[in-house]
């Protein structure tokens, strides 16, 4: 693939100076990858599964790599992103239509998180925090970022895994209470429970299709393939250490009343100068999530902008608006939960159906347009 | 001789000259030269006090000259030595003979008349010759300099102790006996329609990339500003985000440093009347490297910085902290601790915000009035305000003693930054995040963070990012950042630069290993 003719269809390519390096691809990815579902996955992953879950997690992030592979592909036939194979495939008029979802799908996507992380700092740190004017200050935070560019919105990525890394480490608190016969009986799961875990877990690890979006942003595609897959071999050791040390830690009863089992978890942190060390994690999913939010703004105007020819700059603050008024309009609980279950479940059907579908069609077109 | 000639200058002075007002639109084909007649620019020149003008005859030819100048522009001993005798016993009949006879190199010939103001504004002795059209330039400018002196804001224990001073001749002549190669360009540009003033860009032609000496030409040449009294004018104006509280190019007074940067591949912009050189692009982690550390084992400077990169982050983050816990999480303190904060603020009848708002701007003034007083005033007021105002208010019962420990940490690591315009940026960081911590605890910190972070990420120096090696990730310019690698490990130029020559030195031959006993 020639380097230069990326993404010709709709706009010219981008410009190398505001592209990224190969191996950041993989950080923009894990970024978005690890989000709220951090803090409360082990609950859900074990309905299904009990301690065998972490098989499942191991399972399915593994099957990520074939959807990345896949769409890797596809953003190599049509030299450009997600906009320019739907444009392709279906023509100006119904690929446009297509596109469209996707402002709708990140725009909700951002509230979600959005509205997640509210959630968490009320229920653990500020029962009268107020709705909107933590989403506001949030969002705008999102759109600061996002007007440095892609170039801004992938270094918050970095720094929003770097810094933040040392969490990693409080685990090993609970490591030391851990009680690894919990896992025991192995295998005792049958494999429609292993799936239907981790088809729950895949909904955790759901991210990774902004690489649809930003692969004409990577400066040399081709070489980031192999980060971007060590990141996403990265995410799934990560995701299933925890849920090992978490099965360690918790017995399985008392895991199913835990509805955020890995801030639970940090309870049990005691250093000599800090107490309370949730207080903390969570102040830092602040930061964690922040990498959402931004990408999530980025990528929905950035749609907006190649579908409608509206600046960037406006289409920003429109969509930091509406997901403003989606945020204040989930005040409760319920409806986040069935705000999230309808996110996964179109971030499911997005990724595991429609990716491989326009692959083969695609491949159907090539194949048509070469004879 | 001087004497005769300030005797002569005595006799026949200017300022009595009547002027023609017929002759001020004749051209200067048609003139004859008559010591009646002046011009437009002479009209003004003469209501100066320092402007001279004296008539004189050549003993040998009888021919009649005139000497104008500004006696505070010109060298007079020079002139009473080297120029007037020859003039006056030499022989000479046309003005092309001056410059054979003078001692003095730099003599220029004319016959327009608008370089003339300019010329004497640049400290030139004009020479006209009765029945002549044309006139000649002499040169002897008075040079008024500071003798060089020792660094004071970038002090430094060992190493060298010169620093730049005012004049941008005597600057570049210290940067070029560090570099005597033929490849230091220094270009100039005049700057400020009123002020003219004069700035060097200096670079290493076949080191530097060419894409950043062609953004500082161009900047400078855009520039648009009547008056330029400093460089510190020039940070402001041509850097990339002139709304940033970080400065984007660094600024320094010692010529060490400037050949050093030079040698790396950098610009550095010279302005005359300034004693510090501009250094670009830079980065953050620049800001906090001193070049002593240079001057120490790679250890112990890897070491300081580390001390350096921590107190930055005490200074600004330890009182936001201690709002934001005290305020709403004080369940995070440790119980024994909790104890000890609890009885020092027992009295203290304000919330904890206020508390630090008083010490913190308390501590703002003590800084500036020790900065805005002479020095042994300003020691003064530093232990007037430091020891009796902090154990005063602790007395009083207005700030707990814990707060006053750390107020007083904080203060103590933010000087702990080399370079000055970034400890006044560290100064002001830390009230947007009292702010936020204030409002929402440890996630105001937060997003404060976020914010201060996003703003780094998209600031610019020159153009580079100024976040650099850290984002965009350049690990090899690691050796020189945050940590100071041995020098054998230096031999590459760093990464971001873009240098055309990367190789600094052969690292073969630095890292030759002997065996045991060899």
């Amino acid at each position: 693939m020639n380097k230069e003719g990326r993404g010709v269809m709709i706009q010219g390519p981008v410009q190398e100076r505001l592209q990224i390096s190969p191996f950041m691809a993989a950080y923009v990815i894990i970024s978005m990858q690890i989000g709220i579902g951090v803090l409360g996955f082990q609950r859900i992953i074990a309905k299904d599964a009990g301690t065998d879950a972490w098989i499942s997690v191991i399972g399915a992030g593994l099957t990520i790599h074939i959807i990345v592979w896949i769409m890797y592909k596809i953003c190599e036939t049509v030299n450009g992103d997600v906009l320019d194979a739907n444009v392709y495939l279906f023509g100006k008029i119904i690929g446009n239509s297509i596109n469209t979802l996707f402002i709708f799908y990140y725009t909700v996507t951002c509230a979600a998180v959005l509205g997640g992380l509210f959630e968490i700092i009320r229920t653990w740190m500020f029962q009268s925090l107020s709705s909107f004017w933590f989403a506001a200050v949030y969002l705008l935070l999102g759109i600061y970022i996002v007007y440095g560019g892609f170039r801004t919105v992938a270094g918050i990525s970095f720094f929003g895994l770097v810094i933040p890394f040392y969490l990693l480490f409080s685990f090993g608190f609970a490591l030391q209470y851990g009680d690894f016969t919990n896992l025991l009986p192995l295998f005792d799961h049958s494999f429609i429970q292993l799936v239907k875990s981790g088809y729950h877990m895949s909904l955790s690890y759901l991210g990774y299709g902004i690489l649809l979006f930003f692969y004409p942003f990577i400066k040399k595609p081709e070489q980031s393939k192999k980060f971007v897959h060590i990141g996403l071999l990265a995410t799934t050791f990560i995701y299933a250490a925890l849920a090992v040390i978490t099965f360690a830690y918790f017995p399985l009863g008392l895991l199913e009343k835990s509805i955020w089992a890995t801030l639970e978890m940090w309870k049990i942190v005691r250093l000599p100068i800090l107490e309370r060390f949730e207080y903390l994690g969570i102040a830092n999913w602040a930061l964690i999530l922040l990498p959402n939010i931004a990408l999530s703004l980025w990528v929905a105007s950035r749609v907006t902008k190649r579908i409608f020819h509206i600046s960037q700059k406006k289409s920003v603050i429109f969509i930091a608006l509406a997901c403003l008024i989606i945020v204040v309009l989930i005040s409760t609980r319920e409806r986040l939960n069935v705000l999230f279950d309808y996110t996964a479940l179109v971030g499911f059907a997005l990724a595991y159906v429609y990716t491989p579908l326009l692959y083969f069609s695609l491949l159907i077109k090539k194949k048509v347009k070469a004879k | 001789m001087a004497n005769l000639f300030k005797s002569i200058k005595h006799i026949i002075n200017k300022k009595n000259i009547p002027t023609n007002q017929k002759d001020h639109q004749s051209s200067l084909v048609k003139r004859e030269y008559s010591k009646d007649q002046t011009e437009d620019w002479e009209k003004e020149l003469t209501k100066s006090k320092d402007y001279q003008k004296s008539y004189y005859f050549n003993q040998k030819s009888g021919k009649k000259f005139t000497l104008t100048y500004f006696s505070t522009l010109v060298e007079e001993k020079v002139m009473d030595n080297n120029a007037v005798p020859p003039l006056l016993e030499g022989e000479f009949y046309t003005i092309a003979d001056v410059k054979k006879l003078l001692p003095i190199a730099d003599v220029e010939l004319s016959n327009s008349s608008n370089d003339i103001p300019e010329m004497l504004m640049k400290g030139f002795v004009m020479l006209t010759l009765e029945g002549e059209k044309e006139f000649a330039f002499i040169s002897s400018p008075k040079q008024v300099v500071r003798s060089v002196s020792a660094p004071e804001i970038e002090f430094s224990v060992v190493g060298p102790k010169e620093a730049f001073v005012e004049a941008i001749d005597q600057n570049i002549n210290m940067i070029r006996k560090r570099l005597p190669i033929k490849e230091l360009i220094a270009e100039q540009f005049i700057v400020g329609k009123l002020s003219l003033t004069k700035v060097c860009v200096l670079y290493i032609k076949g080191i530097t990339n060419k894409e950043i000496i062609n953004t500082v030409k161009q900047r400078i040449s855009d520039l648009e500003k009547d008056e330029i009294a400093d460089s510190s004018y020039f940070t402001q104006i041509i850097s990339d985000n002139g709304n940033s509280p970080f400065p984007q190019l660094l600024d320094t007074e010692r010529p060490d440093r400037v050949t050093s940067s030079l040698a790396e591949g950098k610009v550095i912009i010279l302005v005359d009347g300034s004693p510090h050189a501009l250094i670009g692009p830079t980065s953050l982690t620049e800001f906090f490297n001193s070049f002593e550390d240079y001057f120490l084992n790679w250890i112990l400077a890897t070491f300081i910085r580390l001390i350096r990169l921590f107190s930055v982050i005490f200074s600004i983050m330890v009182t936001p902290l201690y709002v934001a816990v005290v305020t709403y999480h004080y369940q995070m303190i440790p119980k024994d601790l909790l104890i000890t904060l609890v009885t020092s603020r027992r009295v203290v009848p304000f919330p904890p915000i206020l508390e630090v708002l008083f010490l913190e701007v308390t501590i703002e003034l003590l800084r500036e009035a020790g900065a805005r007083l002479p020095t042994k005033v300003g020691q003064t007021i530093g232990i007037v305000g430091g020891i009796v105002l902090g154990t005063a208010s602790v007395e009083a019962g207005l700030t707990s003693n814990v707060l006053l420990i750390l107020i007083a940490l904080a203060a103590l690591a933010s000087f702990t930054t080399p370079v000055y315009q970034m400890s006044n940026t560290i100064r002001i960081l830390r009230f947007p995040f009292l702010i936020m911590a204030e409002i929402w605890g440890l996630v105001g910190i937060t997003i404060a963070f976020c914010f201060l972070l996003t703003h780094l990420l998209r600031l610019t120096s020159l153009g580079f990012p100024f976040m650099e090696p850290v984002f965009p990730l350049r690990v090899k310019d690691f050796k020189d950042a945050l940590f100071r690698l041995p020098f054998k490990s230096q031999a590459k130029r760093p990464q971001f630069l873009r240098t055309k020559d990367s190789t600094r030195f052969s690292k073969e031959k630095a890292n030759k290993k002997k065996d045991i006993d060899e």
